[in-house]
């Protein structure tokens, strides 16, 4: 839930990258931070572990600046991928205001992501939050590893997987390259604000 | 494609998914290239290739088993757990004691016990927390791998005056659980109530029972009417009042010891006046009452 400073006329609110182990949400955040330095209002953390996997969280906090003469500031997580950090996946979604699913396109990873969807969806549910209704968007990564030979499923076959009811925004991407990931981020964070204006009324 | 190029194909996949760390992929893939090439009568220097898959299929073995097993967690900087008490104080706007505890708790779910150790310990100092920094702190011990800690900082406890009788039961009660579900056996003391509490009673009876009070406001927005209040708890002459949020604005201005000349008491047989100070007043920090307002009146005269 975000925080709304009325005498700051502040709004700080926070969106996660969620999504399978090994997918490429830590890569996504360390594109941002690197391309976005002009947002970045501070160092980005990382814990990881053997493998550089997400331990706990990555966090970097971005100013957007003054949207309808209130500052919005957004901290942005990941939370860890793989299936035994589930405690840790629900304590770092508390309070999202906005999620960016990143799905592996590899070919290989068909289950993971729609695992890690339904794992989503029921910690969001534990939270009274919806699914349907929470601002979400999906980004197809490693759209590059194509071009290598590796087996990755088309963006059609990923729509149907995980797109079919939900029917969000979905960007292919590949955040080792950049590409998708800035225009992932632009759209969350608009459906973000929408429903924070909707829900805090701050720009009436 | 032929079959050297198809193992060729499924090598360079194996390798891509060791590379992201996708280990029981790449075990697979290299499990295939393995198959095809021992099936296969055209390939030569078998042996010299399967045996090369298989140190490489050991070396996945090893890293997926260090995965497995999961990392003990680290002991981060202090800059990082300030990080995390500061972002998972989710309360931080409405209640600072509240946002502590919850910080507190982050450090521990994030296995940062020491420090979650210090935290849990500022906790005790508050009322409306302290069983449950208690417990966190045994927790705490126990995941340190200190078990005679837990249960010598609990006979400390049993022996001072931080916890009532009661809540030494459910923090006995809850480190006996926790010892058993670790196949520990260790039997804690027990406390029971104190034995002035029976004096105690006897003096109560010289008391009688008073179901409301009336409180003469000199300030505020009741200035000048007399609000009542059903009397939650009586213990002798003090009385324990509940005030909903909803009243709250009535009591703002009533401080700890402000007295009172002409309060009016209610019981079952009389309805008579006396006179009583404010011995304490709080704010429900926790529990279905949260919010609400613990006012205690003693009477001074009647």
């Amino acid at each position: 839930m975000a925080i709304f400073n009325l005498k700051k006329r502040e709004i700080e609110c926070k969106v996660v990258y969620y999504g399978p182990g090994r997918g490429g949400k830590t890569t996504n955040l360390e594109y941002i931070f690197k391309t976005f330095r002009k947002q970045i209002t501070g160092e980005m953390v990382s814990i990881n572990t053997e493998g550089d996997r997400t331990l706990f969280f990555d966090f970097l906090p971005m100013g957007l600046g003054k949207i309808k003469g209130c500052e919005i500031k957004v901290q942005l997580y990941t939370v860890p991928g793989q299936v035994q950090y589930s405690s840790t996946r629900k304590l770092v979604l508390r309070g999202v205001d906005g999620i960016v699913f990143v799905a592996d396109s590899l070919a290989v990873r068909r289950d993971k992501n729609m695992l890690s969807l339904k794992d989503l969806q029921a910690n969001l549910k534990e939270y009274g939050l919806n699914i349907f209704k929470i601002p979400l968007v999906l980004q197809y990564n490693k759209r590059d590893l194509e071009e290598q030979g590796i087996p990755i499923m088309s963006v059609e076959q990923l729509d149907h997987d995980l797109n079919r009811q939900l029917k969000v925004p979905s960007f292919p991407g590949s955040a080792l390259k950049g590409d998708g990931i800035g225009v992932a981020l632009k759209e969350c964070m608009k459906l973000t604000l929408k429903s924070l204006q909707k829900e805090l009324k701050w720009a009436q | 494609m032929g079959d050297k190029e198809n193992i060729k194909r499924i090598l360079q996949e194996a390798e891509l998914y060791q590379g992201q760390g996708l280990l029981n992929e790449a075990r697979l893939k290299y499990d295939e290239a393995s198959d095809l090439v021992r099936n296969n009568p055209k390939i030569k220097n078998k042996g010299k290739i399967l045996a090369g898959l298989s140190k490489k299929i050991n070396l996945l073995e090893v890293d997926s088993q260090k995965v497995e097993r999961g990392p003990s967690s680290p002991e981060l900087s202090s800059k990082a757990q300030d990080l995390i008490q500061k972002l998972f104080s989710f309360s931080k706007e409405e209640s600072a004691e509240e946002a502590a505890l919850e910080g507190a708790l982050a450090l521990a779910r994030f296995g940062q016990f020491e420090r979650a150790l210090e935290e849990f310990d500022k906790l005790m100092a508050n009322d409306a927390h302290r069983v449950v920094a208690a417990k966190n702190i045994l927790r705490c011990h126990i995941a340190l791998d200190s078990e005679e800690t837990a249960a010598d900082k609990y006979e400390v406890w049993a022996k001072g005056d931080m916890f009532s009788a009661d809540q030494l039961e459910t923090i006995r009660i809850f480190l006996e659980q926790v010892f058993e579900n670790k196949g520990l056996k260790r039997k804690l003391t027990v406390v029971q109530a104190p034995a002035e509490a029976v004096v105690e009673e006897k003096q109560d009876e010289e008391f009688i029972d008073i179901s409301a009070i009336g409180i003469p406001l000199e300030s505020g927005p009741g200035k000048g009417k007399v609000v009542e209040f059903d009397v939650n708890f009586q213990s002798g002459n003090l009385l324990s009042l509940i005030i909903s949020q909803k009243d709250g604005k009535l009591i703002e201005n009533l401080e700890v010891d402000s007295s009172f000349e002409d309060l009016q008491f209610y019981s079952p047989i009389a309805i008579f006046n006396g006179s009583g100070v404010v011995a304490a007043k709080s704010e429900i920090k926790a529990g279905p009452k949260q919010g609400d307002y613990c006012l205690d009146i003693k009477i001074t005269s009647t």
